[in-house]
């Protein structure tokens, strides 16, 4: 190559890195770091209401993108539903019979979980056993349903399951192995949301949206209460993401657009003690009760479903908490001899189809862009499980890219998270210092790019 | 439902202003936990109120107050534990860190000593069940042998300690010393070198357990143990990592 075509290269390589420097800063940037002189955005300016796990995974997808995002959370990050979650790390096995679509997802995603945040899993498979001879008349359609989905599953013998589970009930006819996992859901976020800050993401806790500005019927940003302060302050943005979960219809109303959607509320109980390594399902169609997600030090019973209408208000049926332990018995019987450590019941995001049910509606996610509805600078994402979370974020990100004329690609497949511990790092205080270990994962750049 | 009329004083502050203690009264169910009566506080009495608040079964760890003075996690904390009947139940944000709003403290220091330790979250299990965080304290269930399944080379569990600050709280050297790596650090310390045989990373961490913030500040005051709602049990921690750091003191007398 001639000497000036190289030096013309190498120019083109450095003005390259230096911009990539400005975005690699990692500290929270003012109005103006995004701005030209005249005042004008030079990037566009997407805010996210909600950092549960949709909320965060978009952050860190669209901050990824190289877009200036904002987070908007009227609490703590996963305050809501991801907080409360029953911290499953689906496989797929629930739904392949029942809903393929979310099953298809839910592995596809699980693979995807464990290259890009290893660090917060526990991984010891999940068993979906028999105990009725009903169950054992479902064992051929479930072993269809995830070959069909591309669930990888096998049956083991009754005794190796008992020795696996010494607590199972000993009266199981069968057993299959699947890849379930266990996740814990504010660290889940937190890893998302730290990502999307070293990549130049604000994330707002504690600031609750008041109202949505509007321009005509277009959305042109958001009014906010700083809950810390007491201030209101109106942020204007290029694009709203409705990432509101069970809450995400109020917002939306906001604007006068409707969601489709039902929150759906459901109790989980904790138990004193783990009582089982693997996750425990019976071998059936989801029903109440029916599955026990083993984590840390305790074992959660979950769950039922019914539909609410505040997603704020949801008193715990004292019925749903026996239920709980009596169907819980079915799969460990030793349940009933552990004290109960918690409760807890929050609403999930479903999506609503006309004459279905609460427990048969699809747990499979939805974008909603309200340019439908006449209204633009607005679009909405809910449904799903945190398992997907990740590929609701792609989704919803594609969308707003299409809106806003960007030509960037999603890379969160392959991209390793940052260390969660880094989100309150970034945010704190900077008056100690402590210097991190030799090959600390969270004193690492290079783990995100 | 049996309900209860439960009267609670709240700590109140908001950046630029005098903190202060506000009262309300919620009627929640008798089997609530306190996480409840603070929820009911902020849907029905109060939406400014900041607090914390995820998993709602002590494992994310950010819930974390004083309840009466005592450090607890008041997603498992029952109301009907911490209230006579009579006097107002009385809720404090964590001590010893830097307090942002109401109920809410700055929790990036502690990350920091936490990052330092770089203890992973995920480790290897036991091959026994039923696990508690006290080994074996639920009744009549004996602990029982696991195989592990078949093409498992080992089990994975989180660790016990799930980064709640409320040893930190607790440990009266924390005030003291504002620089001091702290029950949760330390523990963490621990875990780490437990876990790696790289001598380099040893050496690290057993540097900064004796370093001037480390493991010679602790007053052996045993608070954190008292407190930790998981039993990690800090001090243990602690006191084993003095033991094996005069271990190495004797050995380099001797040359070795």
């Amino acid at each position: 190559m001639p000497d000036w075509r190289k030096s013309v290269c190498r120019g083109f390589i450095n003005i390259w890195s230096l911009q990539d420097n400005r975005w690699l800063a990692g500290t929270p940037r003012s109005d103006d770091d995004w701005a030209t002189k005249e005042g004008h955005n030079i990037v566009p300016h997407v805010l996210i209401i909600g950092a549960g796990s949709t909320g965060s995974a978009t952050a860190h997808d669209l901050a990824q993108r190289g877009l200036r995002v904002t987070v908007i959370e009227r609490g703590e990050v996963a305050f809501g539903t991801t907080g409360r979650n029953h911290c499953l790390l689906h496989s797929g096995g629930r739904y392949c019979v029942t809903d393929p679509e979310s099953a298809t997802e839910c592995i596809e995603e699980n693979m995807i979980l464990r290259k890009i945040m290893p660090d917060l899993l526990e991984l010891n498979d999940g068993l979906f056993v028999a105990i009725t001879e009903a169950d054992l008349v479902f064992k051929d359609r479930f072993l269809q349903g995830c070959a069909a989905c591309h669930v990888p599953a096998r049956e083991i013998s009754v005794e190796h399951a008992l020795a696996v589970e010494p607590f199972l009930n000993p009266k199981i006819l069968a057993a299959i192995q699947v890849p379930d996992g266990v996740f814990e859901p504010f660290r889940f976020c937190l890893a998302f949301l730290a990502t999307a800050q070293e990549n130049g993401a604000t994330i707002r806790t504690y600031s609750e949206v008041t109202d949505l500005l509007c321009a005509g019927k277009n959305v042109t940003g958001v009014r906010i209460r700083d809950q810390h302060t007491g201030k209101q302050e109106a942020l204007k943005v290029d694009l709203v993401v409705n990432a509101a979960g069970p809450w995400a219809g109020e917002i939306a109303a906001k604007a006068g657009v409707g969601v489709p959607e039902i929150p759906t509320a459901g109790v989980m109980v904790a138990l004193d003690c783990r009582l089982n390594n693997l996750v425990l399902n019976r071998l059936n169609k989801p029903s109440d009760g029916d599955i026990i997600v083993p984590q840390r030090a305790t074992s959660v019973i979950g769950t039922t479903s019914w539909a609410v209408e505040n997603p704020d208000l949801i008193t715990i049926p004292p019925e749903h908490v026996d239920r709980m332990i009596t169907q819980g018995q079915q799969l460990i019987p030793a349940v009933k001899k552990v004290p109960m450590r918690a409760k807890m019941a929050v609403a999930r995001p479903l999506i609503a189809r006309s004459g279905i049910a609460a427990r048969e509606l699809s747990r499979t996610f939805e974008c909603f862009d309200h340019e439908r509805d006449g209204t633009n600078g607005f679009v909405t994402i809910t449904g799903g499980k945190t398992t997907t979370a990740r590929a609701m974020a792609e989704k919803v990100s594609d969308m707003v890219c299409r809106k806003l004329d960007i030509s960037a690609e999603c890379r969160t497949r392959d991209t390793p998270l940052c260390s969660y511990r880094l989100f309150f790092q970034q945010r704190g205080s900077r008056n100690q210092s402590f210097v991190g270990a030799p090959g600390d994962r969270s004193s690492g750049r290079e783990c995100f790019r | 439902m049996n309900m209860l009329k439960v009267p609670l004083q709240i700590f109140r502050y908001k950046p630029g202003q005098t903190p202060g203690y506000d009262t309300f009264t919620v009627e929640i169910p008798a089997t609530a936990h306190v996480i409840d009566a603070i929820d009911a506080v902020w849907t029905s009495h109060d939406h400014s109120l900041a607090f914390r608040r995820a998993c709602h079964h002590s494992s994310c760890g950010s819930c974390a107050i004083r309840i009466n003075g005592l450090e607890k996690l008041p997603c498992v904390t029952r109301v009907t534990d911490v209230w006579d009947g009579r006097s107002q139940v009385r809720l404090d944000p964590l001590r010893n860190f830097p307090i942002v709003s109401d109920l809410v403290v700055d929790r990036a220091d502690f990350f920091r000593r936490m990052s330092a330790a770089d203890m992973a979250m995920i480790c290897e299990a036991e091959a026994f069940l039923p696990f508690t965080v006290d080994t074996f304290a639920v009744a009549d269930l004996e602990p029982k042998l696991v195989e592990l399944p078949e093409n498992f080379s080992r089990f994975t569990r989180f660790e016990k300690c799930i980064e709640c600050g409320i040893c930190m709280s607790a440990c009266p050297t924390m005030a003291a010393d504002e620089k001091f790596l702290g029950p949760a650090g330390l523990a963490a310390i621990h875990q780490a070198r437990k876990k790696t045989l790289d001598p380099v990373k040893v050496e690290h961490l057993l540097g900064l357990a004796d370093g001037e913030h480390g493991v010679w500040r602790c007053h052996s005051a045993f608070e954190c143990t008292e407190a930790c709602p998981q039993a990690v049990d800090p001090a243990g921690k602690i006191m084993a990592l003095r033991r094996e750091l005069i271990a190495r003191r004797f050995l380099k007398m001797l040359g070795k």
